[in-house]
């Protein structure tokens, strides 16, 4: 009998331990997020409160009939593909050239961390006073040697959407250099050496040996990285406010738009869902990815 | 192989990493009729002219404060709520416990979007809007989440039995917890406070929507002093050495810390 008492106030104390904090995140996230989900469904002005009207689906209707909301969706889908892409090839590399643990390596990768320490709205004003047309360094000697057009970065679609996708890979490229130098840190030294004892060359090392031992850090790296680039915000909302016309907009740009700029609450709440609607699948793919990476590695 | 070629490409993408940083803050030391000189030169005459206009136009004394006090508060609260919640997490292993773990991770995903324009809309019924309150529940719940992860992974590698040793001693649960497994978690405290505390100096999304123009933090206050036509680069330059540089520089000194928070926290 004592040993159930016990276990059972074990088990209060552990409770109590943990109930604050699981009652203020549902309160403070879930409920704002149970609210959006309501107010989708209304024609909410906070302009003209008094003629609320309850409309059912016809804001997510009107997403998919808005040139604008789609553009941002299909943005916002080939920003992540084209950054995180770079990111992570760049990032390899990196972390490839820093494997070595002496004190150039171990000072030049903390240093490197710099970028992902600054606050994304100063990396983005950095960026649009060195890429600006007359007055930036890069912007400036882009047009003079001919790299951009007259209007400069930011003034040709093309441009301005290669200049976002840049201010993202020089921010968050560190960060997975960061989690692949970690990664490969842990890959254990006897199967490198048995590698070269059996005269692999440095390519089959990589890929036999190297990429495969990697493959949990590749994937923690893509799967957080494509969290945050579908949520970019601060970079695009002060160089382009997703211009020039809708070129750059993304997303959760468009949302905060629509909601915060004209105070549409009901039509932003729905593009929010939208955004949600579309992390929540690349994070089902993702688990998905990884479980079978992951019993492939433990021997199916 | 040779160590040279890595380092050469380490070096040259250190000095694509450090050069923009360089730019923002030697901006801050640039004449303003230099800022905006053409061609764009890299050269000039260094002044402290930005940091008087700054003085000038900004209420420096404000606009730490707010920032302090947000961030301050964020972090408080999310220790406070998180530190406990990774301890419980870590020694019960039950079903429910994965479940509240999961649901957290799962809120860390949000589109920060989704919650700001529902909570704007709560904030301005209950009359907080434009308060650091408002500011700091949204920072405090993201944060909560995040270093309930942190907490939950430190313990969890910390063997049970000192506790359980502890205990057989006439130890209290409490006492457990706050004076064997608190302690030995040291390092995990560190990095989840400064994290924490970076998360919340560094946002701009929820501060600039949810707070006032007397309310404001440093990081919104960056976005003004570049825009108006009084001030310019110049100022901005100079405000980010209030901004930026402090936060930098203290993730630098502690960047053991640092980089286990961003590497343990995560998964």
């Amino acid at each position: 009998m004592p040993l159930v008492t016990f276990a059972a106030r074990r088990r209060a104390f552990l409770v109590l331990l943990g109930l604050p904090a699981v009652l203020f995140v549902l309160l403070v996230a879930l409920g704002p997020l149970l609210e959006g989900l309501r107010w989708s469904l209304y024609d909410h002005n906070l302009l003209r409160p008094q003629r609320t009207t309850f409309v059912g689906l016809d804001n997510y209707a009107r997403f998919l009939a808005d040139p604008s909301a789609l553009r941002a969706l299909a943005n916002t889908f080939l920003f992540t593909l084209l950054a995180v892409g770079l990111e992570m090839a760049l990032g390899l590399a990196l972390a490839l050239a820093l494997w070595a643990d002496r004190p150039f390596e171990r000072v030049a990768l903390i240093v490197m961390l710099v970028p992902v320490m600054l606050t994304p709205l100063a990396v983005g004003l950095v960026f649009k006073a060195l890429l600006s047309a007359e007055f930036g360094l890069i912007g400036h000697w882009g047009r003079v040697l001919g790299v951009v057009g007259e209007r400069g970065f930011f003034g040709d679609p093309r441009a301005a959407f290669a200049s976002i996708v840049a201010i993202d890979v020089w921010q968050w490229t560190p960060f997975v250099v960061l989690i692949l130098r970690a990664g490969l840190a842990a890959i254990p030294g006897e199967l490198l050496e048995a590698a070269d004892a059996d005269g692999a060359s440095s390519w089959q090392r990589l890929r036999l040996v190297v990429l495969p031992l990697l493959l949990p850090a590749l994937l923690l790296a893509l799967l957080l990285r494509t969290m945050d680039a579908f949520r970019l915000f601060e970079s695009v909302f002060v160089t382009t406010k997703g211009g020039p016309g809708d070129a750059t907009n993304v997303l959760q740009l468009y949302a905060v738009k629509q909601g915060l700029e004209f105070f549409n609450i009901g039509y932003a709440a729905a593009i929010a869902n939208v955004t949600l609607a579309c992390i929540a699948v690349l994070a089902v793919l993702f688990v998905l990815v990884l479980r079978r990476a992951d019993r492939r590695m433990t021997g199916r | 192989m040779s160590r040279f070629l890595p380092r050469l490409v380490v070096t040259v993408a250190l000095g694509l990493f450090l050069a923009p940083v360089l730019w923002l803050f030697t901006t801050g030391y640039k004449p303003a009729r230099d800022v905006l000189g053409y061609p764009p030169t890299l050269l000039f005459r260094p002044t402290l002219d930005n940091f008087r206009t700054l003085g000038a136009y900004f209420d420096l004394a404000q606009l730490t404060l707010t920032s302090l006090t947000i961030a301050g508060g964020a972090t408080v609260l999310a220790l406070l709520l998180g530190v406990p919640a990774g301890y419980a997490l870590a020694r019960a292993r039950s079903r429910l416990a994965m479940g509240v773990a999961y649901l957290f991770l799962a809120i860390r995903m949000v589109p920060p979007v989704a919650t700001l324009i529902p909570f704007y809309v709560l904030m301005r019924d209950l009359g907080l809007l434009g308060t650091p309150a408002a500011v700091i529940l949204v920072h405090g719940m993201l944060s909560t989440t995040f270093v309930t992860w942190l907490m939950f992974g430190f313990f969890r590698a910390l063997p049970p039995t000192l506790e359980e040793a502890a205990r057989v001693d006439g130890c209290t649960p409490l006492g457990a917890f706050l004076r064997i497994a608190l302690p030995l978690a040291g390092p995990g405290l560190v990095a989840a406070a400064l994290l924490a505390f970076m998360l919340s100096w560094n946002d701009f999304l929820f501060a600039s929507f949810l707070t006032s123009a007397r309310n404001r933090t440093l990081s919104v206050a960056l976005l003004s002093a570049y825009g108006t036509r009084e001030v310019t680069w110049g100022t901005m330059g100079a405000l980010a050495h209030v901004a930026t540089l402090p936060v930098v520089a203290v993730a630098l000194l502690l960047n053991r810390f640092f980089v286990q928070g961003l590497t343990r926290g995560i998964h």
